[in-house]
């Protein structure tokens, strides 16, 4: 695994615990798993995603990646309404790996109240987290 | 003269359940991970049992490897159950040692692809406990002596903590597993412990359970950094 201080970790988008990140886009929260989870989690050969017009409350499962012989949950930090969905990902589950935060993004979010992102971690309250 | 304690922070509690269905272990191992969710159990624990005969389906399926009816399988009295593991279909039956560790991968930092080889670890060891050179193969994951599958892992992670896991061929009926593709892979044959051990001592041996469960608990908690409770 990489060590802490080998992780990217952009500055502009929030953390969750669960190691997932999110971004606000004018109203359209794009979310997806962060370095540190993919890293962890190895190669990535499946992930399962959620349909457009999905609705969600926080902490709900919303789909799951699955690693060589692992299957790990994800949770949506943010309830709101499905929008988009990273269709790239059925035919090349590597991009999580290969580029988490660009081409990687899981799912897009229409929240229902945006004030909710402000509950999510900033980056050094989330190496904060993980140096805990 | 005082002496620098060695204390690990990992503990687990090893519990045997001996024969038990798969559907009931299941349950059992939902339940114990509700309650760790829940936190009314903190302690991490690990189940070691066998499985009557049963065919199992990873998350993403697997029943187009089964080379056998439905019908066939009513027939010899063998469930197919569905389950949320990772991986492709499996068998299971008595004779084959399977270990559920519950364990709090988050809270103990371990992460999934290291717990998924450490497991693997196990099962190596273990095989060479018996002189059996057993190893990881480019096939799959898994652990095998040349190209004969002898231990598989499957495991799902739910708020961070581990289910299902890894399943090693002792002394099992090892007919079943020609019914189907195992891992969804062609080509490949299974082996057991009993099946390697044949091949250089012709002595009729009884591997006991027991045996396999000590080694299981030492390598798990070397490979892992952990105290276990029995």
């Amino acid at each position: 695994m990489k060590e802490i201080s080998d992780l990217n970790l952009p500055d502009d988008v929030k953390y969750t615990k669960d190691h997932e990140w999110a971004k606000l886009d004018s109203d359209i929260v794009t979310i997806g798993i962060n370095d540190y989870a993919q890293d962890q989690l190895g190669e990535i050969v499946f992930v399962e995603l959620p349909e457009v017009g999905d609705t969600f409350s926080e902490g709900d499962e919303f789909g799951s990646v699955e690693s060589v012989k692992a299957v790990s949950e994800m949770y949506i930090p943010i309830s709101g309404e499905i929008v988009g969905i990273n269709e790239a990902l059925e035919d090349a589950p590597e991009l999580v790996n290969e580029s988490c935060y660009d081409n990687g993004w899981i799912i897009k979010v229409k929240p229902d109240d945006v004030a909710q992102l402000d509950n999510l971690m900033d980056k050094p309250a989330y190496l904060d987290m993980l140096k805990g | 003269m005082p002496q620098r304690l060695n204390r690990t922070k990992r503990s687990a509690v090893f519990i045997d359940l001996g024969l038990l269905e798969y559907k009931r272990a299941l349950d059992l191992q939902l339940k114990t991970l509700k309650s760790k969710i829940d936190l009314t159990i903190t302690e991490d624990r690990i189940l070691f049992v066998e499985h009557p005969s049963v065919f199992t389906l990873g998350k993403r399926g697997g029943e187009k490897n089964l080379g056998v009816s439905k019908k066939f399988l009513s027939l010899k009295k063998i469930d197919l159950v569905q389950t949320n593991r990772g991986g492709n279909i499996t068998y299971h039956g008595p004779g084959q040692a399977v270990m559920y560790p519950i364990i709090d991968l988050e809270k103990n930092k371990i992460g999934i692809k290291d717990f998924v080889h450490g497991l693997e670890e196990i099962m190596k060891r273990t095989a060479l406990n018996f002189n059996i050179d057993a190893d990881r193969n480019q096939k799959n994951h898994g652990i095998w002596v040349d190209n004969s599958k002898i231990g598989s892992v499957g495991i799902s992670i739910k708020r961070g903590i581990s289910f299902h896991g890894l399943a090693m061929n002792i002394n099992p009926d090892l007919e079943p597993f020609s019914w189907i593709k195992p891992c969804g892979l062609n080509d490949i044959s299974i082996t057991s412990i009993e099946k390697e051990i044949k091949k250089f001592d012709t002595n009729n041996y009884d591997i006991a359970m027991g045996r396999i469960k000590d080694a299981f608990i030492k390598h798990f908690s070397s490979v892992f950094d952990y105290s276990i409770k029995n």
